[in-house]
């Protein structure tokens, strides 16, 4: 019996796994929180997005314009990946070796689909860093990345709507954290990215 | 490490006094199961069990206790089956649908009796002396115990308990079937279609999978015993008294007990036919060119050995594809399922191309992997098929196309109201 309900426990998929936001550079850039939901080494940790959403992974693509590889004995690549509205940072170290081959592989610049997890630093002289630790890499075309356009627009005015009327947790927590927040701003940041796909 | 969810075991617990009436604060569940698993070391289905009782006793709600405190002083009411609740002394009159091979020595006989209103398994102690019962009789069983076991009520024949043979009353037992939404805990009785199949996750399994009607669909499991057959994909089943688990909050049938009979006709299973739009994120291992045992209504995939969880080694194995991944519509992640069809169409590769990669490359069976993920990870689908337990399992999937109505639409969207 026991047996049985470990089998049905794994067959359940109980598990959920976190969705891949999707966002802009430009709103991404400004993430000021971080946190982590229960208090568990393994609990997830998630960047507050400044219109009002949790991220605890993204979903993006863009041009990858640079790549770095640093570290002597571990060895971790950096790269920049460039959006309509700004610039996401990605790395990918020896602990996620698939990704890091990934990365290392891909000649610049070119199309590339992202999904990673975004972390929030705070560097020496104060200022904050965003920055996504990749888990995965492909070389894609630009059909991808305008779908991509597409869908991180629509999702941004999505956010935006929900924040205008919402009351969710992370509505207020956003309200709190990101007091000057101006939606105006984030809407026309969609329109541009938008504008930009030439048909 | 699995982490243990306090909170969604007491909210269910909150649930099912909820239902009976009676409200109790899952927060004090909480704490309850908190101090049996951590401080006790209590196994969590135990500790829902041992809870669930607790608070039924205290809130005097019989039918999910074992306690049975206010019910029945010692008096044996004659009920119909469906009417017997845990902790009551009962007479029913019922046929021996099955019976199972006793688990201990302590007990004579196990199995399943079934009147007109239901059905219930019955295990009878080495100590009452009851007489063996036949399958297929009629009894009449006075003075058993009704009491539970992991959520599942069962008839206890005692010493104390009188059976005799009624069988020559000849009486007709037509068993009638539950649509599967309306399933419960206990025995239960579908007419079904076996609409998937997993590969065996325990050696001691012989088949588990899905089964489906107009209403909902179901997991079921046959272990290993003689005399025990598989059931066929796509066949129609009725099957008569098999048993109802409960994990997790979720019902799965166990086919030991139960009578199974293959029906020529076909039915249809419940919708589920789902369409999902989103992106690929991610390649699960498993994927790309696989093979498959060639044992007649196997088709398990095999190690990289050959090696068939039931068959064991199976040189003259078939290859097959598949991709199994999570697609992900930036609000909620879908574990994606695509059979050799869809995962042609997508990827451009063919079966046949794929055996010559695997043949010939270095990395063999590794290098279909890599080309696929590089040819679909991070690329925006849609895929039709039929969803279950949050499984999409597709057997239509193709590349989106950039749609420029919807990007006028959006450009509308942002500008009009800034």
């Amino acid at each position: 019996m026991s047996m049985n309900a470990r089998d049905m426990g794994r067959r359940d998929g109980a598990f959920e796994r976190e969705p891949a936001r999707r966002v802009f550079a430009a709103e991404l850039r400004e993430c000021r929180h971080q946190f982590r939901e229960g208090e568990d080494e393994k609990s997830p940790t998630f960047v507050l997005l400044p219109t009002g959403e949790r991220s605890n992974r993204i979903f993006l693509v863009g041009t990858l314009t640079e790549k770095q590889r640093q570290g002597e004995q571990n060895v971790f690549y950096r790269g920049r990946v460039v959006d309509p509205t700004g610039t996401f940072f990605i790395m990918a170290g020896s602990y996620q070796p698939e990704a890091m081959q990934q990365l290392a592989k891909v000649e610049t610049p070119a199309f590339v689909a992202v999904i990673g997890k975004p972390n929030l630093y705070q560097k020496p002289d104060g200022s904050f860093l965003v920055s996504v630790r990749v888990e995965s890499i492909t070389v894609v075309d630009k059909e991808t990345r305008d779908l991509w356009t597409l869908d991180a627009a629509a999702r941004t005015l999505d956010r935006l709507d929900q924040l205008a009327t919402g009351t969710s947790p992370d509505i207020v927590k956003a309200k709190e954290q990101y007091p000057t927040i101006d939606p105006v701003v984030y809407r026309k940041m969609a329109y541009d990215a938008l504008a930009q796909i030439k048909m | 490490m699995y982490e243990m969810d306090y909170s969604e075991t007491a909210e269910r617990i909150s649930r099912k006094f909820s239902q009976k009436g009676s409200e109790v604060d899952s927060k004090m569940i909480e704490t309850k199961l908190r101090r049996l698993i951590d401080e006790f070391g209590v196994q969590p289905s135990e500790a829902e069990r041992s809870v669930t009782n607790e608070l039924a006793k205290e809130f005097n709600v019989p039918a999910l206790g074992t306690g049975g405190a206010a019910k029945s002083s010692g008096g044996t009411e004659e009920k119909k089956i469906t009417d017997a609740v845990p902790g009551e002394w009962v007479t029913i009159e019922g046929k021996i649908v099955s019976v199972s091979t006793p688990p201990s020595p302590s007990i004579a006989q196990s199995g399943v009796i079934a009147d007109e209103s239901g059905a219930i398994r019955f295990v009878a102690w080495a100590k009452s002396n009851a007489p063996a019962m036949a399958v297929d009789s009629w009894y009449r069983i006075e003075s058993a115990v009704v009491d539970e076991y992991k959520g599942v009520a069962s008839l206890k024949i005692h010493s104390g308990t009188t059976v005799k043979d009624i069988s020559s009353e000849e009486r007709a037992l037509i068993p009638s079937t539950t649509p599967i939404k309306d399933l419960h805990v206990g025995i239960g009785s579908v007419r079904a279609k076996v609409v998937q199949e997993w590969d065996a996750s325990h050696e001691r399994m012989l088949q588990s999978g899905l089964l489906g009607d107009e209403t909902g669909t179901i997991k079921f499991v046959i272990w290993k015993e003689p005399g025990k057959e598989m059931l066929t994909v796509g066949g129609v089943y009725a099957i008569y008294y098999a048993q109802v688990d409960e994990f997790n909050g979720r019902l799965s049938l166990n086919l030991n007990t139960a009578m199974i009979m293959q029906e020529e006709a076909d039915i249809p299973v419940s919708g589920g036919e789902a369409s999902v739009k989103g992106a690929i994120v991610h390649i699960a291992p498993g994927s790309g060119i696989i093979k498959r045992c060639p044992v007649e209504g196997c088709n398990r995939a095999l190690s990289r050995q050959n090696y068939c969880p039931v068959h064991e080694i199976q040189p003259n194995f078939h290859y097959d594809l598949r991709i199994k991944g999570w697609l992900d519509d930036g609000e909620k992640t879908h574990n994606i399922l695509l059979q050799r069809d869809a995962v042609e169409a997508l990827t451009g590769i063919t079966l046949d191309a794929a055996k010559e990669i695997a043949e010939n490359n270095p990395l063999g069976m590794d290098e279909v992997f890599l080309q696929m993920r590089d040819l679909v990870l991070g690329r925006y689908i849609t895929c039709k098929g039929r969803e279950i337990d949050n499984r999409l399992l597709a057997n239509s999937c193709e590349r989106a196309k950039f749609d420029s109505g919807e990007h006028a639409a959006l450009l509308n969207r942002a500008g009009g109201s800034s």
